[in-house]
């Protein structure tokens, strides 16, 4: 029987997974599929299966490869993914660009070579502790054909976007392994063990492991191993209750504790640098230690290149975890001094000896970490980028390291010490690209991160005095714009975008970035669309360079554009196309823009709750990842949308969170719409009224003319107030139907001209501007009725109602005049409000400076316009108009 | 299995006797109704095949005390089987019908211990049939 069990733990039989091996020989044998990725908890037998896949497809004559993700590896970036490297890693060029392009396709080629062009197949086991790096060029081999991936992944953890991302592309199949079935985990017991098992054991392996197959397979050996699992007469019977314990964990851990001392040697060392070769083990230990690690089911020694490693990743975690730090210290250190003696020239020992440098806590070859850090940066995982630069000592650092560092600490948020860094960073020796790109940085930094645009400018101005030629002189151009541009100046920012030419294509990009907003901004939509579009044209034969925006940003700007262009409908779409594009993607920043964008667009359109849906979302994202302007202009958005909800005390909650942290100048007249419909929602018109009409000043004084149409209609849908001769000029001056069409509501409004007002009503439609309609559609009703035609008034009445159905609860004063059937004057429908909310009538007079008498007759004449006969009916009729 | 699961199986197959050909034309109507695109593989006569069907799973039942010998016969037969390109779904559907037949002919006799060790007795049976077809089958591109 004893050879049996020697067969059994060293292939332990795979049972129930049939269906699952099927699915992975179709998705190999299609084409179609670029991999297979294995889901499942812990110990279900994800590393089993991946492993038989392979087998399977190496028994069909198909190269294969495995690479194992650890805490190890995912220190270096390509760590874990050594063994697919033809050649060494990239080398940046001094300013700092490394080609990744040019390093996967060397990879992919060799590869293509090696194998003669068949499909490597590939596991990935444990692809949650893949660095980003490895992911990109696996993902990369695989979208390319020339790996089939096998990844496994446990449940609930977060699958990385590049496996995500062939998998929304429908190039990855994918199965879920569940815990075995009864009759499954007594079929493995059977042929596990060779034989029947007595009835109560077999309940007891079930009623421990409830068929966790790792559990089953730790559990049989360890019984076997400790003598409670023995053979009579051709039956197993379990002679003790499980010994020792009944966790997996623990399992693991007393298996491991019986191991000899060269055995324990030979799974420590394991466990920090597998796979080793099987020639080097065998000059370490006698063959017979590792033979009964072997027949103990802990190592695995693959045939064709005689590869050792650990039977389960967990015997590999259970070992770490049990290592005292200083021990593994010595022995990382030991195998890197140990193979870079046995390999000096550089290429993939490199990477595994500076993996373990670095995991040793040592001080690994400087060039490797800066390597390294690229490639991080490449596939913008900042924490290991900033880890990397972090080890390099001080006098191994120039510019170039400098901008890795500080680049990877403003994106992770850290902006004093990138501040520190990036300053450092412009004493340091670098070329004038790279000095032009820590400037470029630092303003950045300074200007988004720490909030401080003049300290911004004041950067940007100083390094004019090192920074001469032509082409980068023109981005500092575009730097200063950008800086005045978000900071709240439109028509300076377009006076300095005049100074560029932009005759190289990264001049273009970048001003495109600032000229369409500030074009937008100022009224300019048409051209804003068309410079946001060519932008991502050249954004996109850019290539990948250090210190410019994510592509998305000329995505995120079109929408802006297509929203001052009056075209929400269009600017809806696209923001949600690119909204699923960068969640996917998980660009944090650009999640933001989009998310606040689509509240923006939702606020135009009416859809009130649905802006707050998205405003939410944007302040909530860029509270998590800390980019303080974003979120101020989210919290902005927030509060007026709960304003014009009618929730003045929720908005007022929104106001208070967004002055805890500093202001952000960006759309900065737009976002005191905000603070005025709060004032107004919190019964309070005539501050609301001042607010509406300072900011609107403000938005004149710096450009910002379609801020300024939408303060000063706003201000006249709130207050009456005649703003239809500024609004007229705003449409003269800006190219936007959104803006016209205020002006001509206001101008309809002014005159109580019903047809106008019914027209202007349908200008709004036509727009989708849902609830201005709705409100231009009830003036035309209150016109109408005036004039006595009460026919009119009722169908333009009924219009206003279902205009104002699509608003999700919108409750601004404009819609209230539909419930008149004579008009409210300015002075009653305030009144009215405020009464409606419940104030009394001597705390309306002390707010308003009037006596109680004069509010109790506006009260009344209001009463027999609405038909109404007490306050309790006025919520009511209120309501009905909504 | 548990010893008294095999003897279940062996007692139980046993009582049928004279019953088995009945029990074996039952289990291809089951087989059919399952899964009308199976007949096709058949000869339209299915006497037979009924008849090779009854001898075989004697065969199995006899040696399921003896693992090696078993598994040993239930892999060759999977790898032959592996040409049909029959996959763990259709093991799935000839057993539910296996044990509707059995059902059937049994009636009272076959109970929730006998029925639980036939399914396990068949399950170990598919499961090397597979392995020995997945052995046999060349895959991939």
């Amino acid at each position: 029987m004893l050879a049996r069990v020697t067969i059994t733990a060293q292939r332990w039989p795979i049972v129930g997974r049939r269906p699952e091996l099927e699915t992975f020989e179709r998705a190999l044998g299609s084409g179609e599929f670029a991999g297979l990725v294995i889901h499942g908890r812990a110990g279900v037998g994800k590393t089993r299966l991946a492993d038989e896949c392979r087998q399977q497809a190496a028994a069909a004559g198909h190269p294969t490869e495995r690479v194992t993700g650890s805490r190890t590896t995912a220190l270096l970036p390509l760590g874990a993914v050594a063994g697919l490297l033809a050649g060494g890693l990239g080398r940046p060029d001094p300013d700092g660009n490394v080609d990744t392009v040019a390093l996967f396709g060397q990879t992919r080629r060799a590869l293509h070579e090696r194998h003669g062009g068949r499909r490597l197949v590939t596991v990935a086991d444990d692809v949650s502790l893949l660095d980003a790096a490895s992911l990109a060029l696996l993902g990369y081999l695989a979208a390319q054909g020339t790996i089939f991936m096998i990844a496994t992944a446990r449940t609930g953890e977060p699958v990385p976007d590049l496996v995500s991302g062939l998998w929304r592309e429908g190039r990855l199949e994918r199965v879920e392994l569940a815990d075995l079935s009864r009759t499954n985990l007594d079929t493995l017991l059977h042929l596990a063990l060779g034989g029947p098992i007595e009835a109560g054991a077999a309940r007891e392996f079930w009623e421990v492991t409830r068929g966790n197959p790792l559990y089953v397979r730790e559990f049989v050996l360890d019984a076997m191993e400790s003598g409670a699992l023995v053979e009579r007469s051709g039956v197993w019977h379990l002679e003790d209750h499980v010994p020792g314990t009944t966790r997996l964990l623990d399992l693991v851990e007393h298996r491991i504790g019986q191991l000899s001392a060269e055995a324990r040697w030979v799974v420590e060392l394991l466990a920090l640098c597998e796979p080793l070769e099987l020639g080097y083990l065998e000059t370490a230990v006698p063959l017979e230690v590792l033979e009964s690690l072997e027949r103990a089911g802990l190592v695995t020694i693959a045939v064709a290149d005689g590869e050792v490693r650990l039977a389960h990743p967990l015997h590999a975690r259970v070992v770490r975890g049990a290592m005292p730090r200083s021990r593994a210290r010595a022995v990382l250190l030991a195998q890197a001094d140990r193979l870079e003696a046995a390999s000096p020239a550089p290429g993939p020992a490199a990477l595994r000896i500076a993996t373990w440098r670095l995991d040793a806590g040592g001080r690994p070859d400087p060039a490797v970490l800066v390597r390294g850090a690229h490639l991080a940066r490449y596939a913008h995982d900042f924490r290991v980028a900033r880890r990397l630069m972090e080890a390099v000592p001080g006098e191994h650092l120039d510019g170039l390291g400098a901008l890795l560092l500080g680049e990877a600490l403003y994106e992770l948020g850290v902006f004093d010490a990138a501040e520190r860094i990036l300053a450092r960073g412009q004493q340091l020796p670098s070329s004038e690209q790279v000095a032009l790109r820590l400037v470029v940085t630092r303003v950045k930094n300074a200007h988004w991160g720490l909030c401080r645009p003049e300290a911004a400018l004041a950067i940007n101005s100083e390094a004019r005095a090192v920074i001469t030629s032509r082409p980068l002189v023109e981005e500092l151009d575009a730097d200063e714009a950008s800086v005045l541009m978000f900071s709240g100046h439109p028509q300076e920012a377009l006076a300095v975008l005049e100074r560029i030419k932009g005759t190289d294509r990264r001049t273009r990009t970048v001003r495109a970035i600032v000229g369409s907003v500030a074009l937008a901004t100022t009224g300019r939509t048409a051209e804003a669309v068309k410079v946001a579009e060519a932008g991502f044209t050249d954004h996109a034969a850019l290539g990948d360079e250090l210190a410019i925006a994510h592509p998305a940003t000329h995505v995120i700007n079109q929408v802006f554009a297509l929203t001052e262009a009056g075209r929400l409908a269009e600017a809806g779409q696209l923001a949600r196309a690119g909204a699923d594009v960068v969640a996917s993607q998980r660009v944090p920043i650009a999640q933001i823009w989009f998310a606040a964008n689509l509240g923006r667009v939702a606020t135009l359109q009416g859809r009130l709750a649905t802006a707050r849906r998205y405003y939410a979302e944007a302040a909530g994202l860029a509270e998590a990842h800390r980019f303080a302007g974003p979120r101020c202009l989210a919290l902005s958005g927030l509060a007026l949308a709960l304003a014009m909800l009618g929730d003045g005390d929720a908005a007022a909650q929104a106001l208070a969170a967004r002055s805890t942290g500093p202001a952000f100048g960006f759309l900065a007249p737009e976002q005191q719409l905000a603070d005025a419909w709060t004032a107004h929602a919190s019964r309070r018109p005539a501050d609301a009224a001042q607010l509406f009409r300072d900011a609107a000043a403000w938005a004149a004084s710096t450009g910002h003319l379609t801020a300024e149409s939408w303060l000063l209609h706003d201000l006249m849908r709130t207050s009456g107030e005649d703003t239809s001769a500024r609004l007229r000029g705003l449409a003269s001056d800006c190219d936007s139907p959104l803006v016209s069409a205020r002006a001509r509501h206001a101008v309809a409004a002014q005159a109580r001209d019903a047809r106008e007002l019914a027209a202007a009503a349908d200008g709004f439609e036509a727009l989708q501007a849902m609830l201005l309609a709705a409100e231009a559609a009830a003036g035309a009703a209150e016109a109408f009725s005036r004039a006595g035609d009460q026919r009119a008034a009722t169908a333009a009445r009924r219009r206003s109602s279902s205009l104002a159905a699509a608003c999700e609860g919108a409750a601004t004063p404009g819609l209230f005049q539909a419930a008149a059937v004579e008009p409210l004057s300015g002075r009653e429908r305030e009144i009215v409000l405020l009464a409606a909310s419940g104030m009394a009538s001597k705390d309306i007079a002390e707010r308003l400076f009037l006596s109680v008498r004069t509010v109790n007759n506006h009260l009344q004449h209001a009463y027999t316009k609405l038909g109404v006969s007490s306050r309790a009916d006025l919520a009511e009729a209120l309501g009905s108009a909504t | 299995m548990t010893p008294e699961q095999i003897d279940l199986v062996q007692s139980s197959f046993e009582r049928l006797g004279p019953q088995l050909p009945v029990m074996a034309t039952r289990f291809y109507q089951e087989l059919f109704r399952r899964d009308p695109a199976l007949r096709s593989l058949f000869a339209t006569d299915l006497t037979e095949q009924e008849a090779r069907f009854a001898e075989k799973l004697a065969e199995i039942v006899r040696a399921i005390p003896r693992l090696d010998e078993l598994l040993g016969h239930t892999r060759a037969l999977g790898a032959r089987h592996a040409g049909y390109g029959v996959r763990a779904a259709d093991y799935q559907t000839v057993g539910n019908a296996l044990l509707a037949a059995l059902a059937a002919v049994l009636g009272d006799g076959f109970d929730g211990p006998t029925r639980q060790a036939w399914a396990l007795a068949y399950n170990l049976m598919a499961e090397t049939m597979l392995e020995g077809a997945a052995s046999a089958r060349p895959i991939g591109s």
